[in-house]
């Protein structure tokens, strides 16, 4: 397995959807490198611990504010 | 689910390789849309109607916490723009961006304080939370010791998760406050939108290396996970230390 499918494995495992993008989003991913990937898994892992995600139906609110 | 959006417009491609690979804001789009579902499921927390009013007024607080940097880091960013070496070819177009930036910011907290006073409670006055320090805090670091560029990061997580236009709306329904209680939110939701565009403009005009794309997808990613955080924390809240009795 090369690295890059590594990277995709890696994302796909910690839960990520991997599947719902496109093969040309999924090039973008494929290339992330090993600091993108570690501050991604460590955004999911403890995120994880707080609890199940209400994710499927709920809508974009946003909030975030610059 | 849908597959996430991202363009997939070249970016000034001067070869065909260049014309075959997405934009620089593509890219990023596409990196942080595999954040959507945390940050959707943080701001569904965030709003959920039970003791919304109490957390609304923490939301405003911890808000002013942030944007009362918001100014002060473009500015610094502008000035070590000038201080990077002759040659780099980033400087003088972010010191513009930066610059003009900060003025469309500028005031941007007091919005905050207003809409607090709105809603009958306090200036906030308690130490800002611990996240809020990270997420502005990082950005400090970035800019003096790496690259101003990476403040661009920080700029699209935020402006790219910008109040729905109808959310000022619903949690003024919910929460039983005024329309003056929520100025910022309406405004934001107007205003960021042009505001990404821009940013948007910007990431595919630079001639970015691929390590500094990375630099700005970190500061992105660091940002969401920052205000997911804070989120989070903020909706587990269901008093306000400064709200009216």
């Amino acid at each position: 397995m090369t690295d890059q499918q590594v990277t995709l494995s890696r994302l796909a495992a910690a839960g990520f959807d991997i599947d719902a993008f496109t093969e040309e989003q999924q090039e973008v991913l494929r290339k992330l490198t090993p600091h993108e990937v570690a501050v991604l898994l460590d955004l999911k892992h403890r995120l994880d611990e707080v609890g199940p995600e209400v994710q499927a139906h709920s809508e974009i609110a946003g909030g975030a504010l610059f | 689910m849908s597959r996430p959006s991202a363009s997939t417009a070249p970016s000034r491609p001067s070869d065909s390789a260049a014309a075959s690979r997405p934009s620089a804001s593509a890219a990023l789009r596409t990196k942080l849309a595999l954040t959507t579902p945390l940050l959707r499921a943080a701001t569904t927390a965030l709003w959920q109607p039970d003791s919304l009013r109490p957390r609304y007024l923490n939301y405003l607080a911890a808000m002013h916490g942030l944007i009362q940097a918001s100014v002060p880091l473009l500015e610094l960013a502008a000035e070590w723009c000038d201080r990077q070496p002759p040659g780099d070819p980033l400087a003088a177009p972010l010191a513009r961006y930066f610059r003009l930036h900060a003025e469309q910011e500028r005031g941007h907290d007091d919005w905050l304080l207003a809409d607090l006073a709105a809603a009958g409670a306090e200036a906030p006055s308690a130490l800002p939370p611990v996240v809020v320090a990270e997420l502005s805090g990082a950005q400090y670091y970035w800019i003096r010791h790496h690259h101003p560029v990476v403040l661009l990061g920080y700029i699209a997580a935020l402006e790219g998760n910008a109040p729905a236009p109808w959310l000022a709306d619903r949690l003024a329904e919910h929460t039983g406050l005024p329309p003056a209680a929520f100025r910022t939110l309406r405004d934001h939701a107007a205003l960021d939108t042009g505001h990404l565009a821009d940013l948007e403009n910007l990431l595919d005009e630079l001639p970015l290396t691929a390590a500094q794309q990375t630099a700005v997808a970190v500061s992105a990613l660091h940002t969401v996970d920052g205000i997911t955080r804070l989120f989070r924390q903020l909706a587990d809240t269901s008093e306000h230390p400064g709200a009216p009795g």
